[in-house]
């Protein structure tokens, strides 16, 4: 899918700095294994399959990583901070919590649209994968955990909410994600939003509100504009 | 539910393939044979991969703990994977039996789930290696194994599908195509998270917050916190 590959220097053109390159051969190894891993699995991909991907030396690996498995745990905190990242700046423009997480849903969704392979890193087989793999998605997911946390705040029950509801609704959400991963069909996982969106905020505000704000959530084309 | 067994100890609430014979000959028919060795090579691999995990485990390591020859494994399977796939349908079909079983001996739809879930999390418990052979070993043996884990996943949704019938519209309404796969989804990951972190201890006590969790849609919050809290 859409790896955004750095342009080779031009002939002549030594100017970019060590590091500029450094950066982004980085880059450009944690997208090829992301690719190779969502093709093959993670046991089946080699360092070779992951060099030849990417278009460098078996040299140039070594340089940056030090094993697959290396490789692995950066493209899945790569992936991560990135999902993350885009979460934290799409729902820190909203005041209203219900508001918040549809846009943080929403910019979610649209991550993993753009960049599937890199997504599948982070879910399901990927934590098998690698063994600091499952603790650092355990602290990705507390990151997700207290931006929904904040709705027991906001929800009329939300002293009586199950203490680990959180913890299943994102694991509901990841998993709904990750068998549409597994279908080849990322255009369909931007329409998840209204679902997931209901299927998050039921618990906290009752379905008749979940499904107002699921039906009046603006998505991706978020920015400004305040909600009712 | 009795303490938690050793599944190479005989015991008839195990199937046989994760109970054993005593090696050595017994002038017994040959299909019983091949079948028991067959047994005893699942038993043996869920052993070995107990002990040193999945990647660790060889072909030598699953024939010594079946107490069977090199040739007879061969005999039955032709690589580690594929005796790999074998023990995860068996304990995957144990499990299956288990939870229908607490399933279908309520009437009321909402208790039924309670029990089923109960079950699931009884015998997660009571074997903490079969629990991380197949919620943790399972993702690194190999994409048949993984397309299995997905579809034992998947093949929870009819459970909770059935909380549909019945139901008023607005409820209905209230629901979506995904619901039943989230819901599944959800619960599976906190169950794996734990089993993942050797905490299968704490899986039982998950009990009241899985089922509030999976009735919730079907029932509303109040109701699915009633049947979720009963003793």
């Amino acid at each position: 899918m859409a790896s955004k590959s750095t342009p080779r220097p031009l002939p002549g053109q030594h100017q970019l700095s060590r590091e500029f390159i450094a950066q982004h051969q980085r880059a450009r190894i944690v997208n090829a294994l992301a690719l190779e891993v969502a093709e093959k699995g993670y046991r089946n991909v080699t360092v070779a399959d992951i060099v030849k991907r990417a278009g460098i030396a078996r040299n140039t690996f070594y340089e940056n990583f030090g094993s697959k498995e290396d490789c692995f745990l950066a493209a899945q905190q790569f992936a991560m901070s990135a999902a993350l990242g885009r979460v934290v700046e799409a729902a820190g423009e909203i005041d209203d919590w219900p508001y918040r997480v549809e846009a943080g849903l929403a910019a979610f969704l649209h991550f993993v649209a753009e960049e599937p392979a890199l997504a599948r890193t982070c879910m399901v087989d990927a934590l098998a994968a690698a063994p600091t793999s499952v603790r650092y998605y355990e602290e990705s997911l507390q990151s997700f955990v207290s931006l929904f946390r904040l709705g027991r705040d906001v929800s009329p029950h939300g002293g009586k909410l199950p203490e680990t509801i959180e913890e299943a609704l994102i694991g509901g959400v990841f998993w709904i994600i990750y068998q549409r991963l597994l279908e080849e069909q990322p255009e369909r996982i931007e329409a998840l939003l209204p679902e997931l969106v209901e299927f998050t905020l039921t618990p906290y505000l009752g379905p008749e509100r979940a499904r107002v704000v699921a039906a009046k959530g603006n998505g991706a084309s978020t920015a400004s504009s305040s909600r009712g | 539910m009795s303490e938690p067994v050793n599944p190479s100890v005989d015991s008839p609430e195990y199937p046989p393939e994760l109970a054993r014979l005593p090696p050595g000959r017994h002038g017994l028919p040959r299909e019983f044979v091949a079948r028991n060795q067959r047994e005893r090579l699942i038993a043996g691999l869920a052993e070995a991969v107990a002990e040193q995990g999945y990647a660790g485990t060889t072909i030598a390591h699953i024939t010594r703990h079946a107490a069977v020859s090199r040739r007879t494994f061969y005999e039955h399977f032709s690589s580690k994977d594929e005796c790999f796939v074998a023990a995860y349908d068996t304990v995957m079909a144990e499990l299956r039996r288990r939870v229908d079983e607490a399933y279908n001996e309520e009437d009321e739809w909402p208790q039924a789930v309670r029990a089923g879930i109960g079950a699931m999390l009884e015998f997660l418990t009571a074997e903490p290696h079969l629990a991380r052979l197949s919620m943790v070993e399972a993702l690194v043996a190999g994409p048949v194994v993984v397309e299995r884990y997905d579809a034992a996943i998947q093949g929870l949704v009819p459970y909770f599908e059935a909380g549909r019938k019945g139901r008023p519209a607005e409820v209905l309404a209230g629901l979506s195509p995904s619901t039943e796969e989230a819901l599944v989804g959800g619960m599976v990951s906190l169950i794996s998270r734990r089993v993942f972190a050797d905490r299968t201890e704490e899986l039982e006590s998950l009990l009241p917050d899985l089922t509030e969790f999976a009735l919730t849609p079907y029932l509303g919050s109040a109701e699915a916190a009633k049947v979720a809290r009963q003793a």
